[in-house]
């Protein structure tokens, strides 16, 4: 024991001795060389300046631009190079001059900003053109303690056409800041704030550069010593087919609602539209507070994008969807004839046909050709709300399709444990009715119809919508029966050959499809229409959503018998 | 829960308390510290403060917890928590990395780092180790050293030098504790300083090279590793005799300082406190350690005698690393200084090895000694 003492003390003299070595050498660095380091300090001639890399432009499938950078310039400088009125009042009496309205109390606001910092550099007057700033440094009484900064600033050529697609970049947020403290992100820096610019921010960003510069005591540029060079980030092609895109908004023009258009192979999306829509432009540039209300707070809504984020009730388009899923549980078959007298009675209820005289009886080619409610309200019953609801969970109903934008939705499945969960309440055959037509809690997405009907073009396969090639992911085969799938497209033909479709078959291809009218309770009915061309050999996918449209037939049926034209002539 | 106030109030009144208040006021300062260093470069100084502060709050609980349990208990099962602690850096292998190594664990939205656990872990388990296998032959001697290599390896591919540097500092305290004969210890020390060349030809990275390099002579890479050791020097060597004053600090406010608020935390409270501030600090610092060792004086068990020695060792090599780095009189190496650079994980570590000091201190103060 006595050696562990001896041992420890040992040690504490170890520890003591190292003790006084440390003050010894901070006591020659802070007290004999101090006078060598305070004038190294007080003329410390390094500054770092970080600046960022051009974001990879966004072409569409043909390479139109869609997003381009622009070199503008900022004024930078230090806080305390402007600390009084005079210096104030001489800098906005220089950028007035040059046509640049900037106030005293417009540039102290700026400067107020960051009072806690004097000395680090920060931006002044942002914004400027190329001819502006030469005009400014020219000019020989424009302060030499300020100095341009080269700044990219993002431009969207197609606007409002693509806004929804491509989204915009604005000032990395504090909450963004901190959530990717780790990707060398700092203040003052752009980030994609919505649509691509957003979820491809890390191939499109590229990295920054940093350059090492010898400054003189009032902070002007002397040399630079060492310099990286900031690294552009990567171009993105989108499978967007500009043509098309604009077709599909001058088609929304005077409406609410969206329209997708599909490779019904692949999951590219080809167009995507969303109205009313919004400039991304100014929202790049920045906005200020009242103008970014306005854009928020409009009752229209332009920023929902309607055709990933829209939920709707799918009404009769929803009807391909039911007999599949009563094909493939044998609760019909294609010879199984059901007779129409213009409603149903269930319980104490009476679910109408929209047609009150009746269709008749019919199989399901009929049924789906005419829309008649109560072939499928039947049709339902006999399958069965938990059969309907594991056929939904296998067209991935209630998810989001994983399409590469920020802010999908995933719809609303429904169903007896929703319905639990939701409102306390069991599920009813009453409920089972309303839902074999597409009506009641079920709701979809715009993209999300597209993605089962391409799944029924295709024979089966549900393909992940994408807008770039990173996007693709390998489709997953739902395991269809090509006889019973047979049926169902031999009564989407019928729809537009010569049922409530017709009108989307006036425009020189083979459609087939299915209309559809979804109850509104706040005002007119919605109009849809989901349908796929050529019909022997589908290639393409198209659906229209029209919000307070009335009917399918009439105002979503010829948009998408457009969109399809275009896409097969083209 | 009546007993429990009550014994917690005996443990404060027993343990020796010039060391918790030393702990408690370099723990303090550095809250200040760490407000002023953030203040510069992320400008979000309260936010980082703040959340020092909860740390310390939380570590001080943990702290009078280990008290009132005891060092007994601990030791007890010191080896179970060398195997957990063990595989938590095993685990740490197989996490996303953060700054080019893999040292974060994430549980449920806190992340920590299992090498500052391990530290505890390793000062528990050799303690007993070498009580019970006292290393006063060859054989013991490999024994214990194949015991401390496991963790040491375990870092070393994540891959973290520092860490694994102090492991291996805090082995050799304990082993010198332990009473090992002088000429193991002096053999493992040129064993160790001749596999310096070696280790830097072949198992050094580019960037721990480098460091090694401009550490020898700054200039060689001005802009790039010597940068930090130009930057470091200069603020506290302009700090002088009295310092810029709390919040003055050019170069940590200017951004010179790399990682002002952890790494070289001490060059920014060398700047703004100066030469007085850093021989108070240092004061504090020796005062806490020489309490340590008294701990252990005080003791009348083998075992506790060599834990306290493994508790000195760490935190007056991570005092001594990162004070001497911020003149360039040591490399580079990135280890926290302890109590004072921003890091839960690190503050909480020490504070558990000091609620174990407070324990062997209590218990050793049934009889009287002099140190």
């Amino acid at each position: 024991m006595e050696v562990l003492d001896s041992r420890l003390k040992l040690i504490a003299g170890c520890m003591i001795l190292s003790v006084f070595i440390l003050i010894g050498g901070l006591y020659l660095c802070q007290v004999h060389q101090s006078d060598k380091y305070v004038r190294l300090a007080h003329s410390n001639r390094l500054r770092m300046i970080r600046f960022p890399a051009p974001r990879g432009e966004i072409f569409d499938r043909n390479g139109v631009p869609l997003a381009v950078n622009d070199n503008t310039f900022s004024i930078m400088g230090y806080p305390l190079d402007l600390n009084t009125p005079e210096k104030l009042q001489h800098l906005s009496k220089i950028l007035m001059r040059h046509g640049i309205p900037f106030t005293v109390s417009d540039l102290e606001k700026t400067i107020k900003q960051q009072r806690l910092a004097p000395y680090r550099v920060m931006k002044i007057v942002p914004n400027l053109t190329m001819t502006q700033m030469a005009e400014l440094v020219a000019d020989y009484e424009f302060p030499h303690e300020l100095f341009p900064l080269s700044v990219w600033r993002r431009t969207y050529p197609a606007g409002t056409t693509a806004a929804n697609i491509i989204g915009y970049v604005g000032e990395i947020s504090e909450g963004e800041l901190k959530a990717r403290s780790e990707e060398g992100y700092t203040g003052g820096d752009l980030i994609g704030k919505s649509g691509i610019e957003r979820s491809y921010e890390s191939v499109l960003r590229g990295a920054p550069g940093q350059e090492a510069l010898e400054v003189d005591a009032r902070g002007r540029k002397i040399r630079t010593l060492d310099a990286n060079p900031a690294v552009k980030g990567e171009d993105i092609h989108l499978t967007i087919d500009m043509g098309a895109q604009k077709l599909a908004v001058e088609l929304l023009k005077s409406w609410k609602g969206a329209i997708v258009a599909m490779d019904v192979h692949t999951g590219a999306v080809i167009a995507l539209a969303s109205s009313p829509v919004y400039d991304n432009n100014p929202l790049s540039w920045g906005v200020s507070g009242r103008e970014w209300n306005a854009i928020m707070n409009d009752p229209e809504r332009p920023m929902l994008n309607r055709a990933i984020a829209g939920v709707y009730p799918p009404a009769s388009t929803f009807k391909a969807f039911m007999s599949i899923a009563a094909l493939e549980e044998d609760a019909i078959t294609q010879s199984t004839m059901i007779s129409c007298r213009g409603g149903l009675r269930f319980g104490s209820h009476l679910f109408k046909c929209w047609k009150h005289s009746g269709h008749g009886s019919l199989n399901v080619i009929g049924g789906l050709q005419h829309s008649c409610d109560v072939f499928f309200y039947q049709t339902g019953l006999r399958t069965g709300i938990d059969d309907l609801i594991k056929w939904g969970r296998k067209f991935h109903l209630g998810e989001p399709t994983g399409i590469d934008l920020p802010g999908e939705s995933g719809g609303n499945i429904a169903g007896p444990e929703w319905k639990m969960r939701r409102f306390k309440s069991a599920w009813a055959g009453g409920d089972t009715v309303n839902y074999s037509i597409g009506q009641g809690y079920m709701l979809m997405t715009p993209v999300q119809i597209a993605r089962e009907y391409a799944a029924i073009a295709n024979g089966g396969k549900m393909v992940t919508p994408h807008l770039c090639a990173k996007g693709y992911r390998k489709p997953e085969n739902i395991g269809l029966n090509p006889g019973k799938l047979e049926i169902v497209r031999r009564g989407l033909e019928a729809v537009v050959s010569r049922g409530t479709g017709s009108r989307a078959g006036r425009f020189g291809v083979h459609v087939a499809g299915k209309t559809g009218t979804a109850q509104n309770s706040h005002g007119d009915d919605h109009a849809l229409f989901a349908g796929y061309a050529p019909a022997e050999d589908p290639k393409y996918v198209a659906v229209a959503v029209i919000e307070g449209g009335k009917h399918g037939s009439s105002v979503a049926g010829p948009m998408v018998g457009q969109m399809l034209a275009h896409l097969l002539s083209h | 829960m009546q007993t429990f106030w009550a014994s917690l109030k005996e443990d404060i009144s027993l343990t020796d308390r010039l060391m918790l208040f030393c702990a408690l006021m370099l723990s303090l300062w550095g809250v200040f510290c760490i407000y002023s260093a953030a203040a510069g470069t992320a400008g979000r100084g309260f936010d980082y403060a703040f959340r020092q502060a909860a740390w310390l709050f939380v570590s001080v609980i943990f702290m009078l917890l280990v008290m009132i349990v005891g060092h007994h208990k601990l030791l007890e099962g010191a080896y179970y928590l060398f195997g957990l602690s063990l595989l938590l850096l095993f685990l740490t292998l197989l996490a996303p990395k953060v700054n080019g190594a893999q040292s974060w664990l994430g549980v449920g939205g806190v992340r920590f780092q299992p090498s500052e656990f391990a530290k505890i872990t390793i000062i528990l388990t050799m303690s007993k180790f070498m009580s019970r296998y006292p290393p006063l032959d060859f054989k013991t001697f490999m024994m214990c050293l194949g015991v401390i290599m496991i963790p040491v390896l375990l870092v070393l591919i994540q891959p973290d030098a520092g860490s694994a540097l102090v492991y291996l500092v805090i082995s050799f305290g304990m082993l010198l504790a332990a009473g090992t004969p002088l000429k193991y210890l002096g053999g493992l020390a040129a064993l160790g300083l001749s596999a310096i060349p070696v280790m830097f030809l072949f198992l050094l990275k580019d960037y721990q090279k480098n460091r090694i390099l401009v550490f020898i002579d700054p200039m060689r890479d001005p802009l790039g590793a010597g940068y930090n050791v130009i930057q470091s020097r200069i603020a506290v060597g302009s700090g002088g005799m009295t310092g810029k004053g709390f919040m003055m600090g050019t170069q940590s406010k200017l951004k010179f300082l790399p990682e002002p608020h952890t790494d070289f935390i001490f060059s920014v409270f060398s700047e703004e406190f100066g030469f007085i501030g850093n021989v108070i600090l240092i004061v504090l610092f020796a005062v806490l350690l020489c309490r340590v060792i008294m701990a252990g004086v005080r003791s009348k068990e083998r075992r506790c005698k060599i834990l306290v020695a493994g508790v000195a060792s760490w935190l007056w090599f991570q005092m001594c690393e990162s004070m001497g780095m911020s003149i360039g009189m040591l490399p580079i190496t990135g280890l926290p200084l302890p109590f004072l650079s921003y890091g839960g994980s690190s503050l909480l570590a020490t504070f558990i090895a000091l609620g174990l000091v407070a324990s062997i201190y209590i218990e050793g103060g049934n009889s009287r000694h002099v140190f």
